[in-house]
């Protein structure tokens, strides 16, 4: 990190409690310890701590839809629970405090566990570093193997994270696409507050809303445009509009109409949104057909004017001068989905009105250009809807691709084979004669097959209910399992053992499947640099597995046996390795 | 997979059919071997579609000596091309079994509007407009006037496939007004022509409804059709409104000022036309002497919408001698648009049989009824004679000479109501003439007349024998088939209190009070909360559900909603009301979740569906009754009363239920969907009236679909 980010010095007022009107002073940050010199240097409100005691931060955030921003706070509480609360003049001083607490806190808390995360071979962005952490101290999980491996030097920084870049993509990449979409809210919900003895109604605007109606109102947007500053100030402006949205909810058309004859300007927004029009128009001709009600009206000969009979609704009784100032909720609401739907194209992190509305058209002018509709998937979405989908042969069976993402469910489901191969079986298996002698074996096969010379094949070869019978017996354990970890996961024999004993022993779990993942992902052993690695990991794992024979040791006599049970595949993996590996070795050597 | 039923070989692109749809088969199989006309129920969800036809082209193959064509009408553009998808889906399978053997044309037939593909006429707002558009490149005046003067504009894909004659022929296939466009562009053929062509040679024409029912439009596009066809009327249900609307006329304050202002350009080119080229006028009153208001055979393009009379009740006989002279046909014209707007000027609302209105009409105006018999047809040949194109501006006159045309054929199922004003908004004066047919049997009699099998099948025709009685027809077989469902993939209920054991209902004393609406509002609120996807609200009328909208955003009901879910609202406006339900889909598809407020009896009721995961739950809020003081409805109860003894309230009970189950019916589409239904109106379980009934019998139907 770069001096510059070392330390940090902001105005601030340091509170005892959030009533606290605080004590105007200092507040200055080092990556060790932060201080508070309060301006009366009489105070006794001074504040030194060192930011290892410090165990997390809090901050208020700033809505920009209130009219009165909140308090800009920093509140850090220690491990003793106590708290720091500083107030700052504004969010910005409140954000670099943050981001900087935030970092030094999370280097602390690797720090004092570990001395280096960095590895010389490697050059690491301090986004990356940050990210890296970020991800440990979500997951204890992961932190807990990061110190096993890394520190304790079987692995490499790289190799450690080279295995999940999956997981720093995933984060990285949300970073970046993480757009906050408009509220889902009606803009008409901004009520303008009146005082009461005047006649005068006060609105309030902020950047986000000027942004939903610029987006919801094009003629609005575009009048901005054109108006804004030339004809009129901003503010002229605004208050025109309000005039205008005010005359509206009045749902008075003709005193609208009287209104719009007299002011030019003011007409702008009280007439009917021709652009919006147009653009209906346009994507008019990129509807789903399945939903394409104006064909139907172009096929329909009884809407033809004054034919057909008229229905209470489909009747429209204004003068056409008139219809241009009517405007109903429905339009509004339909309008406002619409929009909120499209997502936001721009992000409003301008505070400027023009700098908003010049970025809104540019996006559009973008989404114009994108603009082509393929007639292929039109068809293609008729003929899926049109498919009755269960009368047709199901033609590839439901498979679910095997993803072991907990191991504990994988942990789980190898209990019940284990039971099985030891011999324990279910009741249910014990019918099925399973031993039967050499003789007895041959006898039943000459037996079929002189059948079959006898009387052909038939159909089917096997009986169902044999075949049933042997899949059944064959998938037992498996169903079973199922049937034990769906219904009730409480009875899993991991949950019977001690706490301690079935953390122990997920930890180990998750801790050889990491240095399997390493050991398979080294071969072939084409390089020393591999041979040593693996050898390292072999050390490692062999010393798991001293722990998980230790733990047998250790437990109740009553559990021994099922923890030798759940033991018994990691140990299985081992031997397989060894042998594996042994060859391998000489493969190479050879 | 390939089957028998009886002697036919039943070829059906699936591996695997519902046991309804094989029983809705032998049924169908049944009609067409009597040569009958059927009504068959079956629910929505079991593949009605493909099972009709399937058996309708497998039992075609079955008899290649006399192939039956298959004429299928369908309520939508929509439905006209999922019908073609499933239509394809069948060919494809049947030609991998047959070969050649198998090969059948397709087409879909919709408007210009829909099948045009030169950008410069399909650019116009409307259907009319687009009419029009098309008529001014491809009059037969306008195309002659081009041969001599090249900058006249033509339409190149019309030029074309004139020029390809007889050559422009679609091959055999499966077109869906998609493929016709794309074909046509492709050829540099007019598709819309090549398909109105093409209607000889198909097999099967997909099309809706109004092509055969309403004459106007099946006078020039169903003519020809040949005695040996199957007509199958899909989703019909409504069947009996569309053929009362397709004979029904309503004359306003803006029609006759428009059908004046129509007048006097007429006049005008009378005027120019005497001046320059007075023969052509001589020569029209010499064809009208002669015989028929038409010439015989006229170039398609300059076709215009038919007779609005049915084509067994237009006098093949000579135009009477009082309006032969253009002149004189325009005095006519303008008296008649002079005593229809004295009759607009009531104060009352006035009730009256076509009878009265003839003799009133023939002693203030002097006009007999067979003058009135032939305006149409004397209109069409005028405006014929004087080269008009932009027939989209001569909506008005038209209007008032179908009316004119219908008063003077029609004696009975008609009456003529004049209203001076909206009964809810009495202080708007709003005087409409309507002349409403009330005898559906009317304008579908020629169709079960002239084809030898007419399928009306639907999810709810229950009660069955009602449209035996309102269409004047007799099936051969009438069937209600149940769907057999393996689980219980809907679950219905009935609610009739809120959420203070208030009751609710949109009865008419009730439904404006506040008590009920926030009742609804919570219930909405509580709903969206839990449910996912998509959830579709039916309210009962547009009014109510625009009061219910704004009562609820003035309580903050629907800002809580939104919280939830994004709000789509049926409007009146269809380009407003695709684009809403276009993005409500979108909504549903990203798994934002939506909830859409549409109208039972409105569009989106009518056609859409909102399966699968557009529609988990659909709520009705109240009971869809008809508004029960319109003077319309009270005519037609009395001549349904008075003609086929249906009791008024049994027809209301019907129509309400018939539209309640349409509306929940809309969520399932087949038998993997599964959804919620829930029906909020204390109506629906209170022994009260005529409500029992209505309770059971959704129930029933929902049970079966």
């Amino acid at each position: 990190m770069s001096g510059s980010h070392s330390q940090l010095a902001k105005k601030a007022k340091y509170k005892t409690t959030i009533k606290d009107p605080g004590t105007p002073g200092m507040l200055r940050m080092t990556l060790e310890k932060f201080m508070f010199t309060p301006q009366n240097p009489k105070s006794a409100n001074k504040v030194d701590m060192e930011f290892r005691f410090i165990k997390g931060q809090k901050h208020t955030k700033e809505d920009p839809t209130k009219e009165k921003p909140p308090p800009a706070l920093l509140n850090l509480t220690d491990r003793q629970g106590g708290s720091y609360i500083f107030q700052f003049d504004n969010f910005s001083d409140l954000q670099h405090c943050r981001d900087f607490v935030g970092k030094v806190l999370s280097k602390s808390g690797e720090v004092s566990e570990r001395p280096t995360v960095t590895c010389a071979d490697e050059q690491l962005s301090t986004a990356e570093m940050e990210l890296r952490m970020k991800l440990l101290q979500e997951d204890s999980e992961l932190q807990k193997l990061h110190r096993q491996f890394v520190i304790g030097g079987i692995l490499t920084e790289a190799e450690f994270w080279a295995t999940r870049k999956k997981l720093l993509d995933r984060e990285a990449s949300k970073k970046a696409k993480q757009r906050v979409g408009f509220k889902s809210a009606m803009l008409s919900d901004i009520k303008g507050s009146s005082d009461g003895r005047t006649n005068k109604v006060t609105f309030s605007l902020t950047p986000e809303i000027i942004l939903q109606i610029f987006a919801e109102k094009p003629a609005v947007h575009r009048a901005f445009l054109s108006f804004v500053p030339n004809k009129m100030s901003e503010k002229d402006f605004w208050t025109k509009y309000f005039k205008a949205e005010v005359l509206h909810s009045t749902k008075n058309a003709v005193a609208v109409a009287a209104e719009a004859a007299e002011d030019e300007d003011l007409a702008v927004f009280l007439k009917r949104d021709v652009i919006l029009e147009n653009e209906a128009r346009r994507k008019i001709r990129r509807v789903d057909p399945t939903v394409d009600m104006e064909a139907d009206e172009g096929d329909d000969y009884t809407h033809l004017p004054d034919h057909g009979i008229v229905r209470e609704g489909s009747k429209e009784v204004t003068e056409s001068q008139q219809e241009l100032y009517r405007r109903n909720l429905s339009q509004d609401i339909n309008r406002h989905a619409a929009v909120v739907l499209e997502g936001r194209a721009v992000d409003v992190e301008l505070e400027d009105t023009r700098a908003i509305a010049e970025a809104l058209s540019r996006s559009k002018q973008v989404n114009g250009e994108s603009d082509k509709d393929s007639n292929q998937e039109k068809l293609d979405r008729i003929s899926r809807m049109t498919e009755i989908e269960d009368l047709h042969n199901s033609h590839d069976l439901p498979l679910a691709p095997l993803c072991i993402k907990d191991p504990r469910d994988y942990f789980d489901s190898q209990q019940a084979n284990a039971l099985r191969s030891s011999g324990d079986l279910l009741p249910g298996n014990e019918q099925i004669k399973c031993n039967l002698s050499t003789h007895e074996a041959y006898g039943s096969l000459r037996d079929s097959i002189s059948a079959i010379k006898r009387g052909g094949l038939k159909d089917p070869i096997v009986k169902p209910e044999i075949a049933f019978q042997v899949f059944d017996a064959l998938t037992h354990s498996i169903s079973t399992t199922k049937y034990n970890i769906g219904r009730n996961p409480q009875e899993s024999i991991l949950d019977t053992l001690p706490k301690k004993t079935k953390e122990e022993l997920l930890h180990h779990w998750t801790s050889i499947i990491e240095l399997l993942r390493h050991f398979w992902s080294s071969y072939p052993l084409t390089t020393t640099y591999l041979y040593n690695k693996v050898s390292k990991l072999k050390d490692a794992m062999s010393q798991i597995y001293r722990q998980l024979e230790d733990i047998k040791g250790t437990v109740q006599a009553d559990f021994r046996h099922q923890v030798s049970l759940l033991v018994r595949p990691m140990h299985q993996v081992r031997t397989f390795n060894s042998s594996l590996s042994k060859e391998k070795d000489a493969m190479v050597k050879g | 997979m390939k089957f028998q039923i009886e002697d036919v070989t039943v070829y059906f692109p699936y591996d695997h059919i519902y046991p309804e749809q094989y029983s809705y088969m032998i049924e169908l199989k049944r009609a067409l071997d009597a040569k009958g006309h059927c009504l068959l129920e079956m629910p929505t969800g079991t593949g009605k579609t493909i099972a009709l036809l399937s058996l309708i082209t497998s039992y075609s193959l079955f008899k290649p000596e006399s192939p039956i064509k298959l004429i299928y009408c369908t309520r939508t553009v929509h439905e006209m091309e999922k019908t073609l998808a499933e239509l394809k889906l069948l060919h494809k399978y049947q030609k991998e079994h047959l070969g050649a053997q198998a090969r059948i044309l397709a087409i879909g037939l919709s408007s210009r509007k829909n099948l045009c593909v030169n950008p410069r006429v399909v650019a116009a707002e409307n259907r009319d407009s687009v009419d029009a558009a098309c008529r001014k490149l491809t009059a037969s005046w306008v195309r002659a006037m081009a041969a001599e003067n090249p900058n006249v504009p033509t339409c190149e894909y019309f030029e074309d496939y004139e020029r390809a004659g007889g050559e422009a022929l679609l091959p055999p296939g499966v077109y869906t007004l998609q493929d016709l466009r794309a074909f046509g562009r492709e050829k540099g053929w007019c598709p819309y022509f090549l398909a109105r062509r093409m209607v000889q040679f198909a097999n099967v024409i997909v099309y809706s409804y109004q092509y055969l029912l309403d004459p106007k439009v099946a006078g020039i596009i169903s003519k020809e059709l040949p005695k040996e066809s199957v007509v199958v009327f899909d989703e019909a249900h409504n069947i009996d409104n569309v053929c009362i609307e397709a004979l029904s006329v309503s004359v306003r304050r803006q029609t006759l000022e428009g059908a004046t202002r129509n007048l006097n350009r007429i006049s005008q080119e009378i005027d120019r036309f005497k001046a320059t080229d007075a023969g052509r006028l001589r020569a029209e009153y010499n064809r009208l002497i002669e015989g028929l208001a038409l010439r015989g055979n006229l170039p398609t393009t300059d076709i215009w919408l038919a007779n609005p009379a049915l084509p067994d009740d237009i006098l093949k006989e000579a135009v009477p001698g009082n309006i032969r002279r253009a002149e004189h046909f325009l005095h006519v014209l303008r008296r008649l648009v002079q005593y229809l707007r004295g009759r607009l000027e009531t104060e009352n609302v006035e009730k009256e049989s076509p009878v009265g209105f003839l003799v009133s009409i023939n002693n203030h105006a002097g006009i007999d009824q067979k003058t009135l018999k032939f305006c149409y047809d004397r209109l069409h040949s005028l405006m014929l004679t004087l080269e008009i194109t932009d027939t989209d501006e001569f909506l008005h006159i038209q209007t008032i000479c179908d009316f004119a045309t219908l008063i003077g054929t029609y004696a009975r199922g008609f009456s003529i109501i004049i209203e001076p004003f909206d009964e809810r908004m009495p202080h708007i004066p709003d005087p409409v003439l309507q002349l409403c047919c009330h005898d559906a049997s009317l304008a579908i009699k020629p169709v079960f007349d002239r084809f030898q099998s007419v399928v009306i099948t639907s999810g709810t025709l229950s009660p069955i024998d009602l449209y035996p009685r309102l269409l004047n027809f007799h099936p051969v077989v009438s069937r209600s088939f149940t769907m057999s469902l393996t689980r219980d993939c809907i679950c219905p209920m009935v609610l009739t209190r809120g959420s203070d054991q208030l009751p609710v209902s949109t009865k008419f004393d009730m439904r404006s009070d506040p008590g009920v609406v926030r009742n609804y509002g919570k219930l909405l609120l509580e709903l969206v909360s839990v449910v996912p996807d998509g959830i579709v609200c039916f309210f009962v009328s547009y009014s109510y559900m625009d009061g219910i909208i704004n009562a609820w955003n003035d309580h903050g009901i629907l800002k809580d909603i939104m919280q939830h879910k994004l709000v789509f609202i049926e409007t009146q406006d269809v380009v407003e009301t695709t684009l809403a339900l276009d993005n409500y889909r979108r909504a549903c598809d990203c798994g934002r979740g939506a909830v859409f407020f549409s109208v039972a009896r409105g569009k989106v009721a009518e056609g859409i569906d909102f399966d699968r995961h557009y529609g988990r739950l659909v709520i009705m809020f109240g009971v869809p009754f008809q508004y029960t003081l319109s003077k319309i409805l009270l005519a037609r109860l009395e001549y349904l009363r008075d003609n086929f003894q249906i009791k008024e309230g049994d027809f209301l009970t019907f129509d309400a239920l018939r539209q309640a189950a349409q509306c929940v019916g809309r969520v399932i589409r087949s038998k993997a969907d599964y959804g919620m239904m829930i029906f909020a109106d204390k109506r629906y379980i209170f022994p009260n009236s005529f409500s029992i009934t209505l309770t059971s019998k959704i129930l029933n139907s929902l049970i079966k679909g």
